[in-house]
């Protein structure tokens, strides 16, 4: 037994006597937090908002509509206090047996009605951190003046985290990891012959100049990326009035002449007409939630894909994970709004109209009363404003991510999270503005780094609690899959299948290279309209941004892979271009394998596939060596 | 920088290991990638009242008037003003005394004392009728569109409870092209694991008596070359010189599945999916069509140890039961689509002492009315195309317009009551449910309590909470379980 000091009579006289106690204001850091800390911060702040309900800020506690200041005594969140049901009552009985006494009720009864006050900044969320906004050129560590930037950062990183470098990457598996990186197919046994015969020692920069010169393979290859990420060709119809306004031609236009990022920016988010279909959205027919209007998508969209924030949350309610409010994604919302927008909260009006502005006023305002046009170029400007770090470190962590398996900071689309190393991604912004947003000069920087010419990591079970040990592997996208398997066998189909609205794709990329009719040039599956096979491959149907797909392979695509009638019809036409070469059996192998895996058979191998052609026919026999080829990890993977 | 989790000495797993993991793992349950159930919201799930799940879905909006509501019956009659219209069918009497539902209905009359009928299902007007929107709303709980993608019910099951066989395919989908057919894109939307990932789509079926090609080898290929070529590329992986590097868990994910497929194809259970293995009297009896046969079919995965199987009487704008025009001569033709194979499919589960354990449910988007279009005073565009104040021949008679303020909902086995009816609508229009309204999310939150799966049960989401029910707030309508 604890004996209590007694307390002192002046402090007894004190209240007995005081004419008026209640009168004095309510100790917001004294007599509030530490009620709050204790009964109701586990559940109800930081990243924890159960019941919809989060205490982190003044604002968050006078959205969630619990408490009501004219009459306290009936706000939602004193009814629980005082609640005589065991299942309502706040806090809950299994973690607090006892209810709140009642002088502490009465306590937040009075802070409700004197106005909730608030210590201005406090916050019950824990510390965040906090994306820097301006560019910064990072000074390199020490290091050899003519080494790459990256590798001068990761050695220090890799020094001071006492990890080993990755061994390098000998010359064949780089040639391959760099040709589909680059431009979505493996090199051909004569490029790679050529590649290996080579002892200049500039051979590998060489090679990565050669590959980002071929403008159409790479325009064909990163199609996919951006049409990912800026959800094009998206082919709904139902939900639909007017359709959904593809950019196709605009883009592959852009791909293919290397545009400069800033440029790139400035018309996806201020159009012209081939490019407006990325801020257009989808018109969904009917009433649909206040959070998916056209307005709304454009906040949403315009702040994931280039400045890497989840407005989803904010375009509902204040957000309980970080620091965006409902007012922010409005704000963004409004630039791009004909109407007056009225803030909706969980898809309830609340009466308020959102003025159009920017979430980084420090960098300059929007004009809310100019046309919309010209609040459209004023946002184009501030999100590629000289002094706007976040839309470069947003870019380049995304082509990071793309070759290197895992972003600086990840997910990719949580800019607001501490990166690994933000030197790294710090330089990697710097370069792109240096290079005046030459995307490709990004990519040649990367891919020329020796931590990019490393070999893979082998990650067991999970990247959780893998920061950074070097490149991770990559599984090829369904469009890459194809196109690869195409590849190898030869066997290009020289005609686009048509979806159900024909080769839509095909022909804006057609009029993107200037040709009037397709010219025979081998149709890559990007270029293709969706189909069965590509969507169980993964390709999504762009109804939203998706900007990386799963990494891992279902059962359900393995049975595609295993019976599917698209595949089976892929290997047949395969087996048949191969053999049409009229080679040698044991020369086909070794072609394949060097077409698909970058090395010869050994032995083994060699003798299981000579055996394979010799049971049923040789074209039956060829087709199931292809497939024993196709669906190892070893193609299927970019080490 | 403090990485103290940091570990570069870590060892990735032997090859021993990584085929010992290989061969514990169970086909479908495992995914890397995929969202994580919130820790700090674990959630108490009901002990389970069934093991597998049937739903019989009635696409395009089944008229609960003329199937399991029936209301006065007016015959055909030129000149009758079509206000005075709520059936075209007249009722008849069911093994469930005071119990009528409509004629054209017989078999299935005889098996409602099976199961619990709910007569006050209601859905929220979305502003403009389009079926798919309501039928998204309707698979996924969500009402579209959404952020991300919301996975359908039968995602939830295969995701929370897992195979209940592990070389069965837990979703199954019986019935719905996917291609080629008006607001496929729509369809696909909700057809999927969401952001559960592609491990637990559906297994798209879309005819039934062609099933068995889905798990057959390739066309061209018998059993011998098919297990040869598997054999083969064993032999090619053992001899790989990549070793290691296929104990990369994306790599393992690759071969786990790929053996799944396998496990499946090369398994007996694959005769599941062959209809010709049943007796013919058998297939003459549920054969009233695609339909008819989904319900054979679903049985026989069911059987095998199929988790959730959807049967659709399939959805393509302006047929079956979305009837804008025409509506009786339709529904005739759907009555005989239906009733048998749903009937004997209730008493095959029962005979086989399965029926206490599968929860079957017979619902649709909404309901269909003669006059009114969404809810009265909806401001829903009027579609039926055959507009007339009077009869005046037979393509007017019928429920031409989408009505959301009550339909019905059948459900047999999986613990519900037998005999039982739960909620009614008015009998004069507006047929509004009157007693008891079952929200889609209640009704979610009574179908996933039945199967063991709490309607609180959470996921994580772009850091997000998402609920099996919205919100966590469906509540399941205990007085339909015995």
């Amino acid at each position: 037994m604890i004996l209590r000091a007694p307390t002192p009579l002046w402090t007894v006289l004190a209240l007995a006597w005081a004419p008026l106690p209640l009168v004095a204001e309510v100790d917001f850091a004294h007599e509030i937090v530490p009620i709050l800390r204790k009964n109701c911060v586990e559940c109800h702040a930081g990243d924890k908002s159960k019941g919809g309900f989060s205490l982190n800020d003044r604002d968050m506690v006078l959205n969630a509509g619990v408490v009501d200041i004219q009459r306290p005594e009936k706000s939602w969140m004193i009814e629980l206090l005082r609640s005589e049901d065991e299942d309502e009552r706040m806090p809950p009985v299994d973690k607090h047996p006892d209810p709140l006494p009642e002088e502490q009720i009465a306590l937040i009864e009075r802070w409700i009605k004197e106005g909730l006050p608030w210590e201005p900044g406090f916050t019950f969320g824990e510390e965040r951190y906090e994306a820097p906004l301006k560019p910064r050129k990072p000074q390199l560590p020490p290091g050899e003046a003519d080494a790459n930037p990256i590798d001068r950062i990761v050695a220090a990183w890799f020094l001071e985290n006492e990890a080993e470098s990755p061994a390098p990457l000998d010359d064949a598996a780089f040639l391959r990891r760099v040709s589909l990186d680059l431009i979505g197919l493996p090199p051909s046994p004569e490029e790679l012959a050529a590649f290996l015969a080579d002892d200049s020692p500039d051979k590998r920069g060489k090679a990565i100049a050669d590959l980002l010169a071929r403008h159409e393979d790479y325009a064909d290859h990163w199609l996919t990326f951006w049409n990912d990420l800026l959800r094009n060709a998206y082919d709904g119809t139902g939900f639909i009035t007017g359709g959904r306004k593809r950019i196709t031609g605009w883009l592959y236009g852009a791909l293919l002449s290397n545009q400069p990022y800033d440029a790139f920016v400035r018309e996806l988010v201020a159009p012209t007409p081939e490019s407006e279909g990325f801020i257009e959205g989808i018109q969904w027919r009917g009433s649909v939630n206040a959070s998916q209007t056209r307005a709304i998508q454009f906040s949403q969209n315009v702040s994931q894909v280039f400045l890497g924030i989840n407005m989803k949350c904010a375009s509902c309610h204040d957000s309980f994970v970080d620091q965006w409010k409902l007012k922010d994604a409005y704000s963004l919302a409004a630039i791009y709004s004909d109407e007056p927008l009225e803030l909706n909260r969980c898809d309830k009006p609340t009466g308020e109209t959102a003025l159009a502005a920017w979430i980084y006023p420090e960098l300059g305002e929007i004009d809310a009363k100019a046309p919309r046009d010209e609040r459209l170029r004023q946002l184009a400007a501030l999100i590629t404003h000289p002094e706007n770090g976040r839309t470069a470190r947003t870019l380049v962590n995304r082509l990071w991510q793309r070759l290197m398996g895992r972003g600086i900071v990840d997910p990719v689309d949580a800019m607001d999270t501490e990166p690994w190393n933000s030197d790294l991604l710090d330089y990697l912004a710097s370069y792109l503005v240096e290079k005046d947003y030459d995307l490709k000069a990004v990519l040649a920087l990367i891919v020329s780094s020796r931590i990019y010419q490393s070999e893979s990591v082998i990650v067991g079970d999970g990247l959780g609690r893998v920061a950074f040990r070097g490149p991770i592997m990559k599984r090829l996208t369904a469009e890459q899959f194809i196109d690869c398997v195409r590849e190898v066998t030869g066997s290009w189909p020289q005609a686009p299948s048509g979806g159900e609205k024909g080769p839509l794709t095909l022909e804006a990329v057609a009029k993107a290279r200037g040709l009037k009719a397709w010219d025979g040039r081998p149709v890559r599956a990007a270029l293709q309209e969706l189909d069965p096979f590509q969507s169980a491959l993964g390709r999504p149907n762009r109804d939203q941004v998706v900007s990386s797909r799963p990494d891992q392979v279902s059962t359900l695509e393995a049975i595609h892979l295993a019976n599917g009638p698209e595949f089976a019809s892929m290997l047949r036409e395969g087996a048949r271009a191969l053999l049409a070469t009229s080679k040698p059996v044991g020369e086909l192998v070794d072609r394949v394998y060097l077409a698909a895996f970058s090395r010869n058979p050994d032995p083994d191998e060699r003798s299981l596939a000579i055996g394979m052609l010799s049971q049923g026919s040789l074209e039956e026999g060829m087709a199931d060596f292809l497939w024993t080829v196709f669906v190892q990890p070893e193609f299927f993977y970019i080490r | 920088m403090n990485n103290s989790w940091f570990d570069a000495s870590r060892p990735g797993p032997t090859r021993r290991e990584f085929l010992r993991r290989l061969a514990a793992c169970s086909a479908f349950t495992l995914t890397g990638g995929a969202p994580l159930l919130r820790a700090e919201d674990e959630v108490d799930h009901p002990a389970p009242r069934a093991d597998a799940c049937i739903l019989l879905w009635m696409a395009g909006g089944m008229a609960s008037a003329e199937t399991f509501d029936p209301k006065a019956y007016l015959p055909f009659e030129v000149g009758t003003p079509v206000e005075k219209i709520i059936s075209t069918f007249p009722a008849i009497d069911t093994s469930v005394d005071g119990l009528q539902i409509s004629a054209g209905l017989p078999e299935i009359a005889k098996i409602m004392d099976r199961g619990t009928l709910i007569r006050s299902h209601v859905q929220p007007d979305l502003g403009s009728i389009l079926h798919s929107r309501h039928q998204y709303h309707w698979h996924t709980g969500y009402v579209p569109p959404q952020t991300v993608a919301a996975p359908h019910i039968g995602a939830w099951m295969a995701k929370v409870l897992g195979p209940r066989n592990e070389v069965m395919p837990p979703f199954v989908n019986i019935g719905q092209r996917l291609e080629g057919i008006g607001e496929s894109q729509e369809i696909k939307a909700f057809t999927t694991g969401g952001f559960f990932g592609s491990e637990f789509s559906p297994f798209n079926l879309p005819y039934p008596e062609k099933a068995a090609e889905a798990v057959r080898p390739p066309e061209g290929m018998g059993p011998d070359r098919f297990g040869r070529r598997y054999r083969a590329l064993q032999q090619m992986l053992k001899h790989s010189p990549q070793g290691e590097n296929l104990s990369d868990f994306h790599q393992e994910s690759m071969l786990r599945s790929l053996d799944a497929a396998h496990r499946l194809l090369g398994s007996p259970k694959r005769r599941a999916f062959d209809l010709a293995d049943e007796k013919p009297e058998t297939l003459k009896d549920y054969d009233t069509g695609r339909f008819g046969r989904g319900c054979l079919l679903a049985r026989r995965l069911v059987e095998e140890g199929a988790r959730f199987v959807e049967v659709t009487t399939e959805y393509v704008p302006f047929l079956h039961w979305d009837t804008h025009e025409n509506g009786h001569k339709t529904y005739e033709r759907l009555h005989a689509e239906i009733d048998r194979p749903i009937a004997r499919l209730i008493r095959d589960l029962e005979e086989r002492g399965m029926l206490e354990r599968t929860l079957v449910i017979i619902a649709s988007e909404f309901t269909r009315d003669m006059m009114i279009e969404g809810v009265p005073g909806s401001n829903a565009q009027d579609q039926s195309r055959a507009k007339t104040d009077v009869i005046k021949e037979m393509k007017h008679y019928g429920l031409h317009r989408h009505f959301t303020g009550g339909s019905s909902v059948a459900m047999f086995g999986g613990g519900v009551k037998k005999g039982f009816v739960y909620g009614k609508t008015a009998d004069e229009r507006p047929c509004l449910a009157v007693e008891n309204p079952v929200s889609i999310e209640d009704l979610h939150a009574t179908i996933f309590t039945a199967m063991g799966i709490s309607p609180k049960t959470v996921f994580d989401i772009e850091r997000r909470p998402f609920y099996a029910t919205k919100d966590g707030k469906g509540n399941a309508v205990t007085d339909v379980f015995a």
